[in-house]
């Protein structure tokens, strides 16, 4: 990874009088973690990394920022926003721009080929974490980590990330600017986790479920992360009418995540934020890859992949199948 | 009968002797993540983490609590039966003392029956730490790997054996209770003690100075800091329904045809709808204001009301937060700006 490149050109973009700032990654407070940052000015582009430890989908940011009401007689601040994407993160970007949730001219995209993040928590378990600082960089076949002075090499499939094994677009759909060379796309594994949930009789289905969403604590991380996440008003945030109740059980809880991965689908861009952020590890990313297969199979539609499309849910083709319908 | 030794051959026996008398509330994992768990028949709990991803308020401040229930046209008004007493096993000192911290709240202006009635009722079997997580930081706000606050009985692990050491009558009891299975704890074993207990405080690597920091929050209002951490915030609710002393709820209906409850559950200062007026207006209306809200409440608002930091540095927020919002840097920040 070119860091130097990298840093150079967000010091040039945030050196521009139409550009408010530029989200990126900078190593985080200890161990293995990686914050957000947001870059107003050159200096502040020193700071930036890209590593396999950025897993995190910087494009949650666009649609997060709160805007209080503009004081009369001041303007609204439309400078752009520059963003650093993986080629996941692009994917939400474009299907942002397909729902019309931001605008074109509003974002740069600083795309990074990306050959994989890891998962943080099997990382974890092959060396556990402590508060001094791991660096961590991609090598052929895997990955290296430095820490404490100590260089050691993990092989690719011990630590990677379960979106980037299912990974289909490594390199960004969309970018203006992109750092380093393209990815040559590898070969993706079964997405066993689905297909598996797949074979399983309805009843052993409800139960697995019924043990993840009893699980759940409600503190809308999964929502949050989400960079797809977006709506004003939320029917979550409600209070009148409650739309589904704040009480955590298994029953609420169900319709949570039920309303949750539909007002997904054929819109998730597979970018894994929702089940990274979950402190209490459900696996929400299976629902997700589910939702998104049976639209892509069904219908021959993956949402995040071409800007000029429409948005799945708003579109109409006399082929679609319907079976469905008696 | 206050310090006794209980040889590990004898746990589950132990186990078994609590669970005979009252319910056991214990650590137990699921998949990766840890949480207190009513404990099933025959069941052993495990006593190796370093702290449980769900902290134990649970228990005595279930996330959802029904008030009471009520049928729309009718004036009575049926409000449950509280459980009774439990032992909650394998407390963590800092947990333990996030209740004590809790309760001065709770007892208040107006007592809180139903909280009080369940901390009432519960036993708390403390388990010293030995070996702290990453970013425990109990030793800088009043607490330490074997503090009693809160607790009824202290376990440390001294290897071949648990120390046990009564702290309160309710303790006592458990003791008593147990006494065929312990033997009088030899004149070495609290000796003994002390090393793993000292061994542990000096294995905390993290620490924040506080002082000063509650006196000279409200100087830092507008402070650029709150800003700069609340940008990464996504704004969800983990830090807080996961912090120990974090005891905000929300008090809703939940009505189905004619039968209603009310019930409380718990509120995370980190939402959009927190403390939103009924004219729409929100005192807080962006992450900058929730964020400087929930280091201001721990480390400002709560020592002013009852001369104690709500923070029991078990590190749960730090651990557990996607965007690394790391409450001790965001300390280290207040510090640096006083």
């Amino acid at each position: 990874m070119d860091l130097e490149k990298l840093r150079k050109t967000a010091a040039e973009i945030v050196s521009r009088d139409d550009v408010k700032y530029l989200i990126g990654w900078r190593p985080g407070s200890f161990g293995y973690r990686v914050s957000p940052c947001f870059v107003q000015d050159a200096a502040g582009a020193e700071e930036l990394i890209f590593s396999p430890l950025c897993a995190s989908n910087l494009a949650t940011y666009l649609t997060l920022v709160e805007k209080l009401p503009v004081p009369r007689g001041e303007e609204p601040d439309r400078r752009k926003v520059a963003l650093l994407v993986k080629g996941c993160d692009s994917r939400a970007v474009v299907q942002l721009l397909v729902e019309k949730g931001i605008e074109r001219e509003q974002v740069i995209l600083v795309g990074l080929p990306c050959r994989g993040v890891v998962d943080l928590n099997l990382l974890q378990q092959k060396y556990p974490e402590g508060l001094e600082k791991g660096e961590l960089s991609w090598q052929e076949g895997g990955f290296q980590l430095i820490r404490n002075g100590e260089t050691a090499t993990i092989p690719r499939e011990e630590i990677l990330a379960e979106k980037c094994r299912l990974c289909r677009y490594p390199n960004p759909v969309l970018s203006d600017v992109t750092i380093g060379d393209p990815v040559e796309p590898w070969e993706t594994e079964a997405d066993r986790g689905v297909e598996e949930l797949e074979q399983k009789s309805v009843e052993e289905r409800w139960d697995y479920w019924e043990e993840q969403f009893s699980k759940c604590i409600r503190c809308y991380s999964c929502r949050n992360a989400c960079p797809l996440c977006y709506c004003d008003d939320c029917i979550l945030d409600r209070l009148n009418p409650i739309w589904i109740n704040r009480a955590v059980n298994f029953s609420e809880n169900t319709a949570f995540h039920l309303a949750r991965a539909f007002h997904l689908g054929g819109r998730c861009a597979e970018c894994g934020e929702c089940e990274r952020a979950c402190p209490m590890n459900i696996p929400l990313g299976k629902l997700n890859r589910k939702l998104a297969k049976e639209v892509r199979e069904k219908y021959g539609y993956e949402a995040g992949v071409d800007p000029e499309a429409k948005p799945f849910l708003a579109s109409y083709n006399p082929n679609d199948p319907e079976e469905f319908i008696l | 009968m206050s310090a006794m030794l209980l040889n590990k051959d004898q746990w589950s026996a132990f186990v078994g002797k609590l669970a005979g008398e009252k319910k056991v509330w214990a650590p137990v994992k699921r998949g990766d993540i840890m949480r207190f768990e009513p404990l099933e028949e025959g069941a052993v709990p495990s006593l190796d983490f370093a702290n449980t991803t769900v902290p134990p308020k649970t228990v005595v401040f279930p996330q959802t609590e029904t008030l009471y229930r009520y049928r729309i046209g009718q004036a009575e008004l049926a409000v449950p039966v509280l459980e009774g007493e439990a032992v909650l096993l394998g407390v963590r000192p800092c947990d333990a003392r996030a209740m004590s911290i809790v309760q001065k709240l709770f007892r208040w202006d107006v007592d809180d029956p139903y909280y009080l009635k369940r901390r009432e009722a519960a036993t708390l079997v403390g388990l010293a730490c030995s070996a702290p997580g990453t970013n425990c930081f109990c030793t800088s706000v009043g607490g330490g790997p074997a503090s009693t606050e809160g607790l009824d009985l202290l376990m440390t692990d001294l290897g071949e054996s648990y120390l046990l050491e009564a702290l309160t009558d309710k303790g006592k009891a458990l003791l008593e209770a147990a006494q065929d299975l312990l033997q009088e704890a030899p004149a070495g074993a609290v000796q003994e003690k002390e090393k793993v207990v000292g061994a542990a405080e000096k294995a905390i690597a993290r620490s924040v100075d506080t002082t000063g920091i509650p006196q000279g929050l409200p100087g830092l209002w507008e402070h650029p800091l709150w800003q700069r951490t609340a940008a990464g915030c996504l704004g969800c609710g983990t830090c807080t329904f996961l912090c120990p002393t974090c005891h905000c709820f929300d008090i809703q209906d939940e009505v189905e045809g004619f039968e209603g409850r009310r019930c409380r559950m718990w509120d995370s200062c980190m939402f959009a709808e927190y403390t939103l007026h009924a004219s729409g207006h929100n005192p807080r209306p962006t992450r900058r204001e929730r964020t400087r809200n929930r280091i201001n409440h721990k480390y400002n608002y709560f020592v002013q009301k009852f001369d104690v930091i709500a923070c029991v540095g078990c590190g749960r927020c730090v651990n557990l937060c996607p965007v690394n919002i790391d409450l001790v840097e965001i300390l280290r920040q207040v510090k640096e700006a006083l």
